[in-house]
């Protein structure tokens, strides 16, 4: 808040601020349906919970739509209603309709924007890498709870970062997200122990090879199935977690190296920062 | 339920994005900015976007929000070295 604020004014928005966050817990846990309970048809296209193109692109084509019920308008058309745990051997077998799209239709989208976060991330350390500028040194120690409390929290965090890219095709989530999560664990680490530093070289290495391993993922598909980036592992049972081919193999990718390269853009800022 | 819950969420947007404009202090600029995403974050949620909300929440309200507090501190520290 302002400086000039009177006091009565910055404790009623923390009230509120923490207001709205007890609310949404009590939200979050009593008024969520369950996974199971939540019918996918009710919020997404149908069209999306098909997990086939051609058939998509058949129905739109004859006219043909579905009404409430999932139950076909026109019965010449063939179709078969998607089932988790069930159908297996579809076009795409990723359970998140949005990594679908992201990873395997709009592959190429996706290399774009990487190269995207690797273009910024090269242009911090290009600004800031070799800037030794003389600071008075900082006395403060970080005490030993926050040593011992952030290194157990990065191991939490780091596993969740993990959860979080390799089931990208099952829960929400994703390489970007996952990387980001691993990035705040290395934060963490930063805070707590004053001279902490990662390997950088270590950093780079990871880095340059998971951002190979992606484009040597979509040479492959463009062997195997004459097409860049496109699948060429068989799909699973939907909602397995060998159930959607490349995804998986890409978010992996992705994961590591959107993780070490944020790693490395904070590692720049800090002990740049921190220099003497 | 769910709808008085976004109706609060809406107005936390409002007023962190209120703060972080008029606030005379840069870092209650900043922490208002992470409250903002942290906000639109849940709306996101809540909005049926579970893959938007997270992203916005790793990005927006963790990393960007540390580093901009540590791009504060180094220009401060830049500029007003003379004072220690």
């Amino acid at each position: 808040m302002m400086s000039d604020t009177p006091e009565i004014v910055k404790k009623v928005f923390a009230i509120f601020v923490v207001g709205i966050f007890i609310v949404g817990f009590f939200v979050t846990f009593t008024q969520m349906p369950k996974g199971n309970e939540v019918n996918v048809n009710d919020t997404v296209s149908r069209f999306y919970v098909m997990k086939d193109v051609d058939q998509a692109t058949q129905m739109l084509d004859k006219g043909t739509y579905f009404n409430k019920d999932m139950v076909p308008l026109r019965n010449d058309v063939p179709y078969t209603p998607i089932t988790f745990g069930k159908s297996s051997n579809l076009e795409d077998g990723a359970a998140n309709v949005v990594t679908s799209i992201v990873v395997d239709y709009r592959g190429f989208d996706t290399l774009g924007e990487v190269t995207v976060l690797f273009l910024a991330a090269s242009g911090v350390m290009l600004v800031l890498h070799g800037e030794k500028r003389k600071v008075p040194k900082k006395k403060t120690e970080p005490s030993e709870i926050m040593y011992v409390g952030t290194r157990i929290a990065f191991a939490v965090i780091f596993l969740f970062g993990i959860y979080v890219f390799i089931h990208g095709h099952l829960t929400p989530g994703g390489g970007f997200p996952g990387g980001a999560i691993i990035a705040s664990g290395i934060l963490g680490l930063f805070l707590g122990r004053k001279g902490y530093s990662p390997n950088k070289a270590g950093l780079t290495v990871f880095e340059s090879l998971s951002g190979m391993a992606y484009v040597i993922i979509g040479i492959i598909g463009l062997v195997a199935e004459k097409s860049f980036l496109a699948n060429f592992l068989p799909t699973g049972t939907i909602g397995d977690l060998f159930s959607a081919g490349f995804i998986a193999l890409i978010y992996i990718a992705i994961g590591m190296k959107v993780g070490s390269e944020l790693s490395a853009v904070t590692n720049a800022m800090i002990v740049d920062t921190e220099e003497d | 339920m769910i709808t008085l819950f976004s109706t609060l969420l809406v107005i936390l947007i409002v007023a962190g994005g209120f703060v972080a404009v008029f606030s005379k202090k840069l870092l209650s600029s900043v922490i208002s900015m992470g409250l903002v995403s942290l906000g639109v974050s849940g709306l996101f949620f809540f909005l049926q976007a579970p893959d938007v909300a997270i992203t916005e929440a790793a990005i927006g309200a963790g990393l960007s929000t540390a580093i901009f507090i540590i791009a504060m501190k180094k220009i401060q520290k830049g500029g007003t070295s003379d004072d220690e």
